[in-house]
C-alpha cells in the first residue's frame, strides 16, 4: 500500500495502541502517507483559531503535521518538544475543512499525543475510562452524590471529597458551577423504564437513539427534548440503552478502550437489527455523533470488525440533520427575538453537517434567525480543553462571545454538549443577555403543541 | 555552539522589547521555522514575536550590531524558499502585525500593516466598493507584507499592474534598524520602488500605503474553449491587439482541466485542448458587453468550439471554479505541487507552452499548465512527492529547463514568486556578471554587513560557477557603443560628464563642475516596436514627442503626456512618476562604461532587484540610460500634471550610498550630490 514504509513515531510494540491507518479523504492511508499529503500550502492557517489568536506556527495546523511528521521520519526524536504543539490543538477540524487534500490534522495530532510518554495514562485518563467501560453503575452513582451536592449547596464540598477526581473527570469540577440544572436521573433511568422506547412489540423502526455521554449524565432535557422530536416526525423508534461512545478514551490517547466501547455498541445495535432490519441511529451530540461515524478507522487493519464498525457508521445520523425540514411546522419564534447558529465543530468539520439545520430554522424562525459570523470559529470547549488550555481557550471564546453579541442574538443553538457549557460559560460572564440552546430543545419547544 | 551564544549575548536586550515570552529558542518553534511552501530547510536560532510595530526596529538594530542575521516572516507561504534561514539568525514574526490603520476612499489609499492577509483586506475595501489590484491566487492565506516582499501579481494585474504599481508609499525599518519612509514619488532615486520584491534582503516594511481603486460598475466573465492551445494564445494575442484590456485572461490546458473537471458543472466540447476565461470591467453594463461581444468574435475566429457568458454571479463563480480549482485538484493526485513561475514576451507564449510539455514529458513528470496568457506568466503545476529523491531531482532539473527556455524566449525566470534561495542559479543564466555585481552593490549599499535575510535572490558563488548565460545583449547602434567609448575614456582619464539631452534639465552654471558635457541626442532611434507584445524599445535620447509622433503612425501611443525633453532625461528626472506603471526595461551606462540590462519586454518580472526605478529620479548622476522599453497602448496618452523637474532633490543617506557604491568618483553629474 505505501512505499515509504516508516514509523520513528513509536515502537511496534506500541502499534496496538494506536490506529493502522487512517481513512482520509484520499483514502485509506498509513498515518506517514497521511501526514505526507501536507504540501504546507499554508491555507489552513487562515482557519486555524490557535494560530490566529497566537500568530506561531509552532502552534497552527501546518506546524502540528509538520512535527508529526519530523517525528515520524526521524529526525526529530525530541517528542517532548512537540507537547505545546499537540496539547494546544482543539481538534476543531476546522484546517481539514479548507485543506485541498483534506489532511486528516486532528486525527493525526492524537496519533502524536498517544506517541508522548505517559499520555493517557493520568490518573482521570485511566478511571475516566475505565469506570464507564466496567463500573458504570458506581460511575453513576458518585455522579450523582456530587450533583445531589451540588443542588443543596455543597457544591464545592464535592470538589473536596475528589468525587470528581475519582471518577476522571476532574473539569466538572469547574464545569458544573456553569449548570443550572444538575439531574439525579440519567437519561438511561428514564427511558430505560419508558415503554414506548422498548423493542418489544414493534414490528419495525426508523430510528433508535443513542444517548452521548452529555444529554445522558448532564444535560437530559436535551435527549428527552429529542426523542420527543424524532416520535414527533420520524415515528417508531427505540432506545438503544447504549454505552458511551469511546470518544473520551479516544482522546485521553486509550485507542485499546475506544474500541471496546466501539464493539459493545456495535454489538447493541446489531441486535436491534437482527430484530428491525434498517434503521438509523440518532444522536444528539455532534462529538459522539461524528466519532461513531468514523468507528471504521478504529478497526482499520481488522478484517471481522472494520466491515462491522462501517455498516455501524453507515447508520448514524445526528439531530442536526434528520428532521425533515419540508414537513416540519410548528409555532413562530417570538418575534423580535433574534436567533442564531453556531456550528460546532463535530457537525460542520466533522460530519459536514451545514445546511440542514439552517433549513429548518429558517422555516420555523423566519426573520429572526440571523447567520452569526464565524459561525464555524470553535468556541473553544473542545471537550476538556477548557479545562486544560484555560487562557488560550478564553481567548478563542472571547472571539465567539464578540460575534455572537454583534447579532444581538437572544438565543444561540448549539448541537454538541462541549459548546453548550463552554457558551453558556462564557455568556453569563460577558454577555448574559443570551444563552446558548441545544438545538433539540429549542425544535422541540416550538414543534411540540401543534401535533 | 558559537551561533547558541551569539544570541545568548543578546537575549535580555531583546526580551526588553518584545517581551520574555516572546522570544522563542525552544527546538520545537526552531523546527516550526524552519520550513516554508518550498523545498529548502534550514532552521534558525530563534524566533522573535512582535506585538506592536515600534518593536521591529530597535530589535533589529540589535541583531544588526550583534552580527545576527534576521529575515522577516509572516504567514510562510513563499514557493522560492526565500523565508528561510540559511545562515542561521533570527526569525522576525509579524504575523501579528496585521492591522487595518487606515481606509481612505477619498484619496484612494489604504494604510496597512504587513500581516494583513490580503483576502482580509479585500474583504474590507468592499464594504466602501473599493478593492485593492494585486490579487494573487494565494491571496487568501498570503499578507501584505509578503506580496510586497515578493512583488505579487494575480489575475488581475493585467490591467492594473503588480504589486509594485499599487503601492504608494512604504515604511522600512533598514537592515541597520533605522526607520525610513519612502514614496515613489519623492525626488530623486525610487528607493520605494527597490524594496518592493526585494524579499526582506534590503529591509522590512512595516506599514504600507497601498493604492486602492473604486469597485467597476460592470463586470462580465466569459470561457471559451479551444481544440488547440496555439488557436487559444491567438485569441488572447488578438483580443489585446483589439486594445481590449480584461482585468483577467487567465487560460489553462486539459491536464489541469481535466484534474479540475470533478467540481465542474460546465461540459466543455470533446477535443478542448485549452480554455480561456476572460473577464472584463467597466463603466456600464454596456461598454463592456460590447468588448465582450468583439471578443466572442475574435474567439470565434480562431476556432474556438464553445463560447459562454456569465449570466450572474452564481454563473460566474462557477467559471472561474474550473481555474481557481486546477491547483486544488492537482495537489489531490500527489502529496507535492511544484508551482513554476517563468514569464515570456505574450507572443512567444505557443513556443514557450511546447518547450515546458516537452520538457515535463523528457523527465517523465505530471503537470497541469496554468498561465496568466494576458502577460505571458506561465505556472505549471508539477505533482510529485518529496520522499521520492528521485522525482524530486526530475522535478528540479525540469524546472531549471523550463526557466532556461523562458530566457532564451526572451522572458524571466521569476513573474511573481521571487528568487529565494530555489531560483539563485537561475540569476546567472539570466544576468551578466556586471548586472550581478551592480545587484550585489545595492544589497552592500543598503546592508554593508549582509544580515538582512541573506544568501537570497543574489547568487552565491557556487552558484556563479555554474555560468550558462542565455540571454545576449541587444547590438547596440553605433552611436550608443561610441558614447559608452567615451565614458571609458573619460572613467580612466577621471573626466568628469555632464549629460545632455534636448537640455531642458541642463544645469546653467555648468562651468563650476569641471566637467565635459555628454551629448545623448544623438542616441535617437527606435530599435524595436513589437506590435504583438505591445512594447517599444528606443534610444534615450529620442524626444518623447518625436517617439510618441512616430508611434501614432503606426496606430500606437504611449501613456505619457507630451514631455518636453527625452525619454531618458523624463525617466532620469522623474518628470512623471507614473511613467514607473510603463517603464518595462532599461539599459544603462555605469560611470565606468559598464552595461547593465535591467526589465526586459514582459509586464512582470521579479528576477533580481527592480533597480530600473533607481534611476528613475537619478538625475544622471547614478549612469546613463542608453534605452528604454515602454509598454504602448491604442489609446492616446493622458494629459497629466508634469513636475518641475527642478524640483530640489536632497540626496538622502541611502541615496549617498547607492552613488557610491556606483560612481565613487562622482563622474556622472557631479553637481547632483556636490553640496
Amino acid at each position: 500500500m505505501t512505499k515509504y514504509d516508516i514509523n520513528e513515531l513509536y515502537d511496534h510494540t506500541q502499534e496496538p495502541f494506536h490506529l493502522k491507518h487512517l481513512l482520509t479523504d484520499l483514502g485509506e492511508r498509513t498515518i506517514y502517507d497521511a501526514v505526507a499529503q501536507c504540501n504546507r500550502c499554508g491555507y489552513c492557517e487562515t482557519v486555524c483559531p490557535t494560530y490566529m489568536m497566537t500568530g506561531r506556527e509552532t502552534i497552527s495546523a501546518r506546524g502540528r503535521n509538520q512535527f508529526l511528521r519530523l517525528l515520524i521520519e526521524g529526525r526529530t526524536r525530541d517528542i517532548g518538544s512537540a507537547e505545546e504543539s499537540f496539547s494546544t490543538c482543539l481538534l476543531c477540524g476546522a484546517c481539514t475543512s479548507v485543506c485541498y487534500a483534506k489532511v486528516p490534522t486532528a486525527d493525526l495530532v492524537l496519533e502524536g499525543r498517544r506517541s508522548g510518554a505517559g499520555y493517557g495514562q493520568s490518573f482521570a485518563a485511566r478511571m475516566a475510562v475505565d469506570m464507564l467501560l466496567n463500573k458504570r453503575p458506581f460511575f453513576e452513582l458518585a455522579l450523582k452524590a456530587g450533583f445531589l451536592l451540588k443542588r443543596i449547596g455543597l457544591s464545592a464540598l464535592a470538589g473536596k471529597l475528589g468525587l470528581y477526581d475519582f471518577i476522571g473527570m476532574p473539569a466538572l469540577k469547574t464545569a458544573q458551577s456553569s449548570l443550572d440544572r444538575a439531574p439525579l436521573k440519567f437519561l438511561r433511568d428514564i427511558f430505560g423504564k419508558d415503554a414506548s422506547l422498548k423493542p418489544e412489540g414493534k414490528k419495525e423502526i426508523s430510528w433508535a437513539y443513542f444517548a452521548p455521554c452529555g444529554p445522558n449524565y448532564v444535560f437530559t432535557e436535551v435527549g428527552l427534548s429529542t426523542v420527543a422530536l424524532l416520535k414527533r416526525f420520524l415515528g417508531e423508534g427505540v432506545f438503544t440503552d447504549n454505552f458511551c461512545c469511546g470518544l473520551i478514551a479516544y482522546n485521553y490517547g486509550r485507542v485499546t478502550e475506544a474500541r471496546e466501547f466501539a464493539k459493545k455498541n456495535i454489538l447493541r445495535f446489531e441486535e436491534l437489527k437482527t430484530l428491525f432490519g434498517d434503521f438509523t441511529v440518532v444522536g444528539d451530540c455532534s462529538s459522539c455523533v461524528a466519532f461513531m461515524k468514523t468507528y471504521e478507522q478504529l478497526f482499520t487493519g481488522d478484517e471481522e470488525w472494520q466491515p462491522r464498525a462501517k455498516t455501524f457508521a453507515e447508520a448514524v445520523k445526528d439531530i442536526l440533520e434528520v428532521l425533515p425540514a419540508e414537513r416540519i411546522k410548528g409555532r413562530s419564534h417570538d418575534a423580535g427575538e433574534t436567533v442564531t447558529y453556531h456550528d460546532s465543530c463535530r457537525a460542520c468539520h466533522g460530519q459536514g453537517i451545514r445546511s440542514e439545520p439552517r433549513e429548518v430554522l429558517k422555516k420555523l424562525a423566519g426573520k429572526s434567525f440571523t447567520e452569526l459570523p464565524e459561525s464555524e470559529w470553535c468556541c473553544g470547549g473542545a471537550g476538556a480543553y477548557a479545562f486544560t488550555q484555560p487562557a488560550l481557550s478564553e481567548r478563542i471564546s472571547d472571539r465567539k462571545m464578540r460575534n455572537i453579541a454583534s447579532t444581538q442574538a437572544k438565543t444561540v443553538l448549539v448541537g454538541a454538549t462541549s459548546c453548550l457549557l463552554q457558551i453558556n460559560a462564557g455568556l453569563k460572564e460577558k454577555y448574559p443577555s443570551a444563552k446558548a440552546v441545544h438545538y433539540s430543545v429549542y425544535i422541540d419547544d416550538l414543534t411540540k403543541q401543534l401535533t | 555552539m558559537f551561533k547558541y551564544h551569539r544570541f545568548e549575548k543578546v537575549r535580555k536586550e531583546l526580551e526588553n522589547i518584545v517581551g520574555t515570552g516572546n522570544v522563542f529558542t525552544d527546538t520545537a518553534e526552531l523546527l516550526m521555522y524552519s520550513y516554508d511552501a518550498g523545498m529548502a530547510r534550514a532552521k534558525p536560532e530563534a524566533v522573535l514575536l512582535f506585538t506592536s510595530i515600534d518593536q521591529v526596529a530597535p530589535a533589529v538594530k540589535i541583531l544588526y550590531s550583534a552580527g545576527i542575521p534576521f529575515l522577516p516572516r509572516i504567514a510562510g507561504t513563499n514557493l522560492s524558499g526565500g523565508t528561510i534561514p540559511l545562515k542561521g539568525g533570527v526569525i522576525l514574526n509579524l504575523t501579528l502585525l496585521n492591522k487595518i490603520r487606515q481606509i481612505d476612499t477619498v484619496n484612494g489609499i489604504a494604510l496597512v500593516e504587513p500581516g494583513v492577509v490580503n483576502l482580509r483586506l479585500q474583504t474590507e475595501l468592499d464594504k466602501f466598493g473599493f478593492f485593492y489590484a494585486p490579487d494573487p491566487s494565494s491571496q487568501k492565506v498570503s499578507t501584505i507584507g509578503g506580496n510586497i516582499g515578493e512583488n505579487a501579481g494575480g489575475p488581475q494585474c493585467l490591467k492594473y499592474g503588480v504589486t509594485s504599481d499599487n503601492v504608494t508609499r512604504l515604511e522600512v525599518v533598514t537592515p541597520e534598524g533605522e526607520v525610513k519612509i519612502w514614496s515613489f514619488d519623492d525626488p530623486g532615486p525610487d528607493l520605494m520602488s527597490l524594496i518592493i520584491g526585494s524579499e526582506g534582503t534590503l529591509g522590512i516594511v512595516t506599514r504600507a500605503w497601498l493604492k486602492i481603486l473604486k469597485k467597476p460598475e460592470s463586470v462580465k466573465t466569459a470561457v471559451a474553449a479551444f481544440s488547440s492551445v496555439e488557436s487559444a494564445i491567438d485569441a488572447v494575442a488578438r483580443i489585446v491587439g483589439a486594445g481590449i484590456v480584461p482585468r483577467a485572461l487567465e487560460a489553462m490546458d486539459k491536464i489541469s482541466l481535466n484534474a479540475a473537471k470533478k467540481n465542474l458543472k460546465t461540459d466543455y466540447p470533446p477535443g478542448t485542448e485549452a480554455i480561456l476565461l476572460i473577464e472584463l470591467d467597466g463603466e456600464s453594463d454596456k461598454v463592456v458587453s460590447k468588448e465582450l461581444r468583439a471578443i466572442m468574435d475574435i474567439c470565434a475566429t480562431c476556432l474556438s468550439t464553445y463560447f459562454k457568458i456569465a449570466e450572474d454571479p452564481a454563473e460566474r463563480e462557477a467559471l472561474w471554479a474550473a481555474r481557481k480549482g486546477a491547483y486544488p485538484a492537482m495537489a489531490r493526485l500527489d502529496p507535492n505541487v511544484m508551482v513554476e513561475d517563468g514569464v515570456v514576451p505574450r507572443p512567444r507564449l505557443p513556443e514557450a507552452l511546447k518547450e515546458t510539455r516537452a520538457i515535463i514529458s523528457k523527465y517523465k513528470l505530471n503537470a497541469g499548465l496554468l498561465f496568466h496568457a494576458g502577460d505571458g506568466n506561465l505556472h505549471p503545476n508539477i505533482i510529485f512527492d518529496e520522499r521520492d529523491m528521485q522525482e524530486v531531482k526530475r522535478v528540479r532539473k525540469a524546472g531549471y529547463e523550463i526557466l532556461k527556455s523562458c530566457i532564451r524566449l526572451g522572458g524571466s525566470i521569476s513573474g511573481e514568486h521571487g528568487i529565494g534561495v530555489e531560483k539563485r542559479v537561475a540569476m546567472s543564466w539570466m544576468f551578466d556578471a556586471p548586472t550581478l555585481d551592480f545587484f550585489g552593490a545595492i544589497k552592500t549599499a543598503f546592508d554593508p554587513k549582509d544580515l538582512a535575510n541573506p544568501d537570497k535572490i543574489l547568487p552565491v558563488a557556487a552558484d556563479r560557477r555554474a555560468k550558462e548565460r542565455l540571454f545576449e545583449h541587444d547590438l547596440f547602434s553605433e552611436a550608443v557603443n561610441a558614447l559608452i567609448a567615451e565614458l571609458r575614456l573619460r572613467a580612466v582619464g577621471g573626466i568628469k560628464s555632464l549629460i545632455r539631452g534636448t537640455g531642458t534639465k541642463f544645469p546653467k552654471n555648468t562651468a563650476v563642475f569641471n566637467a565635459k558635457p555628454l551629448d545623448t541626442r544623438a542616441l535617437n532611434k527606435v530599435l524595436d516596436l513589437d506590435r504583438e507584445n505591445f512594447t517599444v524599445r528606443a534610444e534615450a535620447g529620442m524626444p518623447i514627442r518625436e517617439l510618441k509622433k512616430w508611434l501614432k503612425k503606426d496606430g500606437f501611443d504611449i501613456s505619457m503626456p507630451d514631455l518636453e525633453g527625452t525619454l531618458g532625461g523624463a525617466a532620469a528626472s522623474k518628470a512623471w512618476p507614473p511613467m514607473r506603471d510603463i517603464l518595462l526595461g532599461m539599459d544603462v551606462a555605469l560611470a565606468d562604461g559598464k552595461i547593465l540590462s535591467l526589465g526586459g519586454k514582459t509586464v512582470k518580472n521579479v528576477a533580481g532587484y527592480d533597480a530600473m526605478k533607481i534611476f528613475c529620479g537619478s538625475m544622471g548622476a547614478y549612469g546613463v540610460i542608453l534605452t528604454v522599453t515602454l509598454k504602448t497602448t491604442l489609446k492616446a496618452g493622458p494629459p497629466g500634471e508634469v513636475k518641475d523637474p527642478k524640483a530640489p532633490f536632497k540626496p538622502e543617506d541611502h541615496h549617498r550610498r547607492l552613488k557610491k557604491a556606483l560612481d565613487p568618483e562622482n563622474l556622472l553629474n557631479p553637481w547632483v550630490y556636490e553640496s
